[in-house]
C-alpha cells in the first residue's frame, strides 16, 4: 500500500533563509546578575552625576545664582532627556545590526529586549544601568570639568548636564518598571507612572506591538504623543530613505529576530511553575 | 513650529500641513494614522540604483513669499508620455474626455504611499462611478511599479517619471525644505483643465476623500 522512497530520491528540503540577524536567545540567569565591573561603572556614573549636581548646589549656596535657575534647567533637562531617549531608541530599533560600529552591541541588546521584553525586570540594577552609567562617567566628567575650568558660575549649566545624565542613566530603570507587574513595583512608582512623571506601562506596551514604530521615549514619555501625532519619526525615516536608500525596519514585516518570542515563553509556562520567570507577555496587565 | 497647519493655498511647503487649492478653502492638519508595515521584497535593501537620486527641489519665492506650482487651478497642464507599470507609454492626452485624478507620490513601498495607493484602490469604484481615471506618478521605474501594483492589487495606472521631469514641470512642491518629494494630487476635468490641487504629505488617505468630493461636483 505504501512505498518507501529512498532518501536520495527525495526532493531536497526547502529551508527558509537564515534570518539576517541571529535570533537572540533568552538570557541565562547569570547574565542578569551584576558583575563587579558593572557595579564599578554604575558607581562611576553616579559619582559623576552627583558631582555635577552638588557643584550646582554649592554655587546656589554661595549666592552666585538663585535656586530657580538650576531647578528650571533640571526640568528642561528632564524633558530633553525624554526626547533624547526617543531619538536614540528610534535609531537603534530601525537601523544597523550587530556588526554596526559603536552601536552594534546596543542594537543587539535592543533586539534581545524586543524578543524577550520581560527579561529586563530580572536584571539586577547595575546589570541594567551600567552601560548608560559608563557613558555618563565618560561624557559628563569632562563636560563638568570644562564648565568649571571656563570659570562658569552658572549653577543652571551644572544642573542641566547633571540632571540630563541622571535621567538618561535612570531611563533604563524607568524602562524596567514599565515592564514590571504592578504589584512588584516599588512604592510610589505606579503613582509616578500614572501621573506621567515616569513612562507608563500602557504607553510603553504600545511600543512593543508591531510594527514597533511608536512610543519610543522612555523617561517620562511626554514627547511620545507629539512625536507620534505629527509623524516626526516617519518624516525622519523618509528623509533617511531618500538620502541614503536605507529602509528602516519598521516599514516592513517585523523580522522574526526582532519579534517578541511568545511561543517559547508559553511553552515554558506550561511545563514549569516559576512565577517570576514565566511571563507570556512583556507587559503585565495587572 | 515646522508642523503648524497651513491655511493658505500654494504656500511654501515648509509645513507638513495639507494644502488645498480650490475655492480658497484649506483643511487643517488632523491626528494622523500610522502606516501599516508591509512585507516587502526590498526589506533591508537599499533603494534600487536605477531609481533617480533625490533631486534638489528648486524653489522660487515671490516677494510675498508664496510659492505657486507651475500647474495651477484653471490651466491645462502640459501633456506628458510616461511608461506605465507594464512598460507601455501612456500619454495624459489619452484621457481627454473624462475626469482624471493625477497623484504624485514620493516612492513605492513607503508607508504613506502604500496607504495612499490602497486607499485609492479601496475607493476605486467610486472614482469609476464618477467616470474618472486615477493615475499615480513617482520617480520609481516600471519594475518597481509593477511589483507595487501586483502586491497591493492596484487597479489603476502607475507611471514612471524618470528623473522626476514631469514633477518638476508641473511644479509639485517638495517638503521639509526640499528633502522629500511632495505628495500632491490634481483633479482634471473632462476638458483637461485643473480644477483642484490637494497637497498633504503625512495624511495620505485624505487625498481620496478630498478629490472624490470635487469629482462629484464636476
Amino acid at each position: 500500500m505504501y512505498t518507501l522512497t529512498p532518501r536520495c530520491h527525495l526532493q531536497p528540503v526547502r529551508r527558509s533563509p537564515p534570518p539576517s540577524l541571529s535570533v537572540p536567545s533568552r538570557a541565562d540567569r547569570d547574565e542578569l546578575r551584576s558583575t563587579w565591573p558593572q557595579r564599578a561603572w554604575t558607581l562611576a556614573g553616579t559619582a559623576a552625576i552627583l558631582s555635577s549636581l552638588s557643584t550646582s548646589a554649592s554655587l546656589v549656596a554661595a549666592g552666585s545664582s538663585s535656586p530657580a535657575e538650576p531647578l528650571a534647567a533640571a526640568l528642561a533637562a528632564y524633558s530633553l532627556a525624554d526626547l533624547a531617549t526617543g531619538v536614540y531608541h528610534w535609531f537603534v530599533d530601525n537601523y544597523g545590526d550587530a556588526s554596526t560600529p559603536v552601536f552594534g552591541a546596543q542594537i543587539t541588546a535592543f533586539q534581545g529586549h524586543h524578543r524577550h521584553p520581560y527579561t529586563i525586570t530580572f536584571r539586577e540594577p547595575c546589570n541594567n544601568l551600567h552601560a548608560l552609567a559608563r557613558g555618563a562617567a565618560l561624557a559628563l566628567t569632562p563636560v563638568d570639568a570644562a564648565l568649571s575650568a571656563a570659570g562658569s558660575t552658572s549653577a543652571a549649566a551644572h544642573a542641566f548636564v547633571g540632571a540630563f545624565a541622571a535621567c538618561v542613566v535612570l531611563s533604563q530603570q524607568f524602562h524596567a518598571w514599565a515592564h514590571e507587574k504592578r504589584r512588584r513595583l516599588p512604592p510610589g512608582v505606579e503613582a509616578l507612572q500614572s501621573a506621567g512623571v515616569l513612562v507608563s506601562r500602557a504607553q510603553h506596551a504600545a511600543h512593543h506591538s508591531q510594527p514597533y514604530n511608536t512610543n519610543y521615549c522612555i523617561v517620562s514619555g511626554m514627547w511620545n504623543g507629539l512625536l507620534d501625532r505629527y509623524k516626526v519619526f516617519e518624516a525622519l525615516e523618509m528623509v533617511v530613505y531618500f538620502r541614503t536608500g536605507i529602509r528602516p525596519r519598521s516599514w516592513d514585516e517585523t523580522d522574526a529576530s526582532w519579534k517578541e518570542d511568545t511561543g517559547a515563553e508559553n511553552a515554558a509556562a506550561a511545563t514549569a511553575g516559576n512565577d517570576g520567570l514565566l511571563q507570556t507577555a512583556g507587559i503585565s496587565s495587572d | 513650529m515646522a508642523f503648524t497647519p497651513s491655511t493658505a493655498c500654494c504656500k511654501p511647503s515648509l509645513a507638513l500641513a495639507p494644502r488645498a487649492s480650490s475655492r480658497g478653502s484649506a483643511a487643517r492638519a488632523q491626528a494622523a494614522l500610522l502606516c501599516t508595515p508591509s512585507t516587502s521584497a526590498f526589506r533591508g535593501l537599499r533603494r534600487p540604483a536605477s531609481a533617480a537620486p533625490a533631486p534638489r527641489w528648486r524653489r522660487s519665492a515671490a516677494s510675498t513669499g508664496i510659492v505657486c506650482g507651475k500647474v495651477s487651478k484653471g490651466i491645462v497642464p502640459p501633456n506628458f508620455t510616461l511608461k506605465d507599470q507594464n512598460g507601455k507609454p501612456v500619454s495624459l492626452n489619452k484621457f481627454k474626455g473624462k475626469p482624471v485624478v493625477v497623484y504624485f507620490y514620493p516612492a513605492d513601498e513607503t508607508p504613506g504611499c502604500t496607504k495612499q495607493a490602497c486607499a485609492f484602490r479601496d475607493s476605486y469604484e467610486k472614482f469609476k462611478k464618477a467616470g474618472a481615471e486615477v493615475i499615480g506618478i513617482s520617480g520609481d521605474d516600471a519594475a518597481s511599479h509593477k511589483a507595487f501594483a501586483q502586491k497591493y492589487r492596484l487597479p489603476f495606472t502607475l507611471l514612471s517619471d524618470e528623473g522626476n521631469r514631469v514633477r518638476k514641470e508641473w511644479g509639485v512642491p517638495g517638503d521639509l525644505f526640499g528633502t522629500l518629494p511632495g505628495r500632491q494630487t490634481y483633479v482634471l476635468d473632462k476638458q483637461g483643465v485643473v480644477q483642484y490641487i490637494y497637497n498633504n504629505q503625512f495624511q495620505p488617505e485624505k487625498h481620496i476623500g478630498e478629490t472624490l468630493k470635487i469629482l462629484q461636483s464636476l
